[in-house]
């Protein structure tokens, strides 16, 4: 594997991701740095997850060369992918819980690769008792303290977003990919769970698929647009308005571009009758944000 | 492709004629099983059916565990000339085979704790063989899945009538019978339990950098041991149904006992014989029960 010192977390080079002859993904370039906090916004089907699933290691790309941490993705071996998942926190759509576990033994699966923990207590589920305080603090936080001893697979949807949180903070990552966290989330709970996000980002690299535009402030300084697996604009959060996202989510869908064309997208300002997210309305939601 | 049909059917319509020529098929053969055994006599209910099933539940009435506590102590045996031919006291001989009968329930337990263990120990790496989702090489799966089908295709009592002859009467060839046949239940089993393995889970665990053994132990065992108990107290309890009957072909325990008491029409002896196996079977079906609704 080859080490990439220049401080950049993630470093992307003509990036190309497909699957079933489409194109996901078309990045000619992206570099992100240490403790940049980056949102990723864009309509169903964009190709935000797809990016995330490239940086977690889960999705191979056709094309391209990824850095992450420091890391080549295509030439690491084992080991070398289990040192990178170690401080890569990943809170992905799909990555479940262990259902038969309880709550506290799924956030003390986040410190299972830290150093220093004897394999004999990994194996066992024995954590030192320090580390067991730790979890429950992390579940405390999140307002689950009273469930702590309660499997899994009896949480509702959005405990169990929370408790992968939890498990995401014990985990201490440099880079946190995060893929729509508050989705099954009230807007109590999302408050929260935005706070939780945050502190296990703390002095780490934060990368965040968000739906609703008013939670932008909260967890990027920086916005990325990414429209049918392209690039639609990357600026810093003061740049993000209503019309740069209303625009983006009102672009119509169409076929992504084949993969022998490479057909070039429509004008991603083209207007009116497109598929709406589903999630929020942008637009409103943009302007609330610019006022407010 | 359709055949050419002179009056059109929907599908629904033909779905319903598909039904009743099944029922149709299932009634005829019904129908010819009860023609033929009619045809050759052999639907007779025996000369006095009332009698002998009065006689059979007197003797059933009073089981001979009674007889420790409440028989005769001095029955005699006199021939038709009224010589004494011999005294015997009842309530000893009932005790000595309530001893026997202890032990050969000790005995089925035996065959079926040891038959399960052992069919639990051939299965498992036959069912990583199987389970679909583990992508075993096509030809070592496929030959799994076919001794596995084997196995349970046989049953029991023929794996014991063939173990008797290899290696001689008693709990041995018992034990290999119920491992033989259980083997193939399992295998089936704990290929389901692999199969339905959370696969998001485990990749979860393994996001956060965990190695291979932390893997297995916090994401895999967790999910696949309760199964696997599960599994094991079912067949279990499964075999000890199942070996109570074994003795009949001669491969130890309760069965031997019954076959004796039938032979003897010692009615009354059966009747112990069914009330301890059937308290050993519920018994033990209960306790199985409650294990793996815990377990769920």
């Amino acid at each position: 594997m080859s080490l990439v010192a220049d401080g950049l977390v993630v470093r992307i080079n003509d990036l190309v991701v497909e699957a079933d002859g489409r194109v996901l993904l078309r990045l000619p370039r992206l570099q992100i740095a240490a403790c940049e906090r980056v949102a990723i916004v864009g309509a169903n089907g964009a190709g935000k997850s797809t990016l995330l699933r490239v940086l977690g290691g889960f999705v191979r790309p056709a094309r391209g060369e990824v850095d992450v941490l420091g890391r080549r993705l295509n030439t690491l071996d084992r080991a070398g992918w289990r040192g990178l998942r170690r401080e890569t926190g990943q809170l992905l759509q799909g990555l479940h819980l262990v259902p038969r576990l309880s709550a506290r033994e799924n956030v003390l699966i986040g410190a299972l690769a830290r150093p220093g923990l004897p394999a004999w207590r990994s194996w066992t589920r024995c954590f030192p008792p320090a580390l067991v305080a730790e979890a429950e603090t992390a579940l405390d936080a999140l307002g689950l303290a009273d469930m702590r001893h309660l499997r899994a697979d009896r949480l509702s949807g959005g405990e169990r977003q929370k408790v992968g949180l939890a498990r995401l903070q014990l985990q201490r990552p440099r880079l946190v990919l995060a893929d729509e966290p508050t989705a099954a989330l009230d807007p109590a709970a999302t408050a929260q769970a935005c706070a939780a996000l945050r502190l296990s980002a703390a002095g780490a690299t934060l990368l965040t698929v968000v739906h609703q535009p008013s939670l932008l402030p909260l967890l990027a300084d920086r916005v990325i647009g990414l429209d049918a697996g392209r690039m639609a604009f990357d600026c810093p959060l003061a740049a993000v308005d209503a019309a740069l996202l209303d625009a983006l989510y009102a672009s119509p869908v169409r076929p992504a571009p084949s993969v022998a064309t490479g057909a070039a997208p429509a004008d991603a300002s083209a207007s009116a009758g497109g598929h709406r997210n589903d999630h929020d309305e942008p637009g409103l939601a943009a302007r609330r944000l610019a006022a407010g | 492709m359709q055949p050419a049909l002179t009056v059109p059917l929907s599908p629904a319509a033909r779905g319903r004629l598909g039904f009743l020529a099944l029922a149709g098929v299932y009634g005829a053969l019904v129908l010819a099983c009860v023609v033929t055994l009619a045809a050759a006599g052999d639907l007779s209910m025996g000369r006095n059916p009332w009698d002998n099933l009065l006689k059979s539940l007197a003797d059933f009435s009073r089981p001979s565990f009674l007889d420790v506590w409440f028989g005769p102590t001095r029955l005699e045996y006199r021939g038709d000339d009224g010589v004494l031919l011999r005294v015997e006291n009842r309530r000893e001989v009932e005790a000595t085979f309530l001893w026997a009968l202890v032990r050969a329930t000790w005995t089925t337990f035996q065959i079926a704790t040891l038959g399960s263990l052992l069919a639990a120990v051939l299965a498992l790496p036959l069912a990583l063989l199987a389970a679909r989702n583990l992508h075993a090489p096509r030809l070592l799966a496929g030959a799994a899945r076919g001794v596995l089908d084997v196995a349970r295709a046989v049953h029991t009592l023929v794996f014991g009538l063939v173990l008797v002859g290899i290696v001689g009467l008693g709990p041995t060839a018992g034990i290999l019978a119920i491992a033989l046949h259980s083997m193939g239940s399992y295998g089936k089993l704990f290929a389901e339990s692999i199969e339905s393995l959370d696969r998001a889970a485990i990749d979860a665990v393994r996001a956060t950098g965990a190695s291979p053994p932390q893997v297995f132990f916090n994401a895999v065992w967790p999910s696949v041991l309760p199964q696997f108990v599960g599994n094991h107290l079912y067949v279990w309890e499964y075999n000890i149904r199942d070996s109570t009957i074994l003795g009949l072909i001669g491969a130890g325990g309760l069965g031997l006992l019954v076959s004796e008491a039938v032979s003897l029409f010692q009615w009354s002896r059966l009747a112990t014989l069914l009330l301890v196996i059937v308290a050993l079977v519920m018994g033990f079906d209960a306790l199985s029960r409650r294990i793996r609704e815990a377990l769920r």
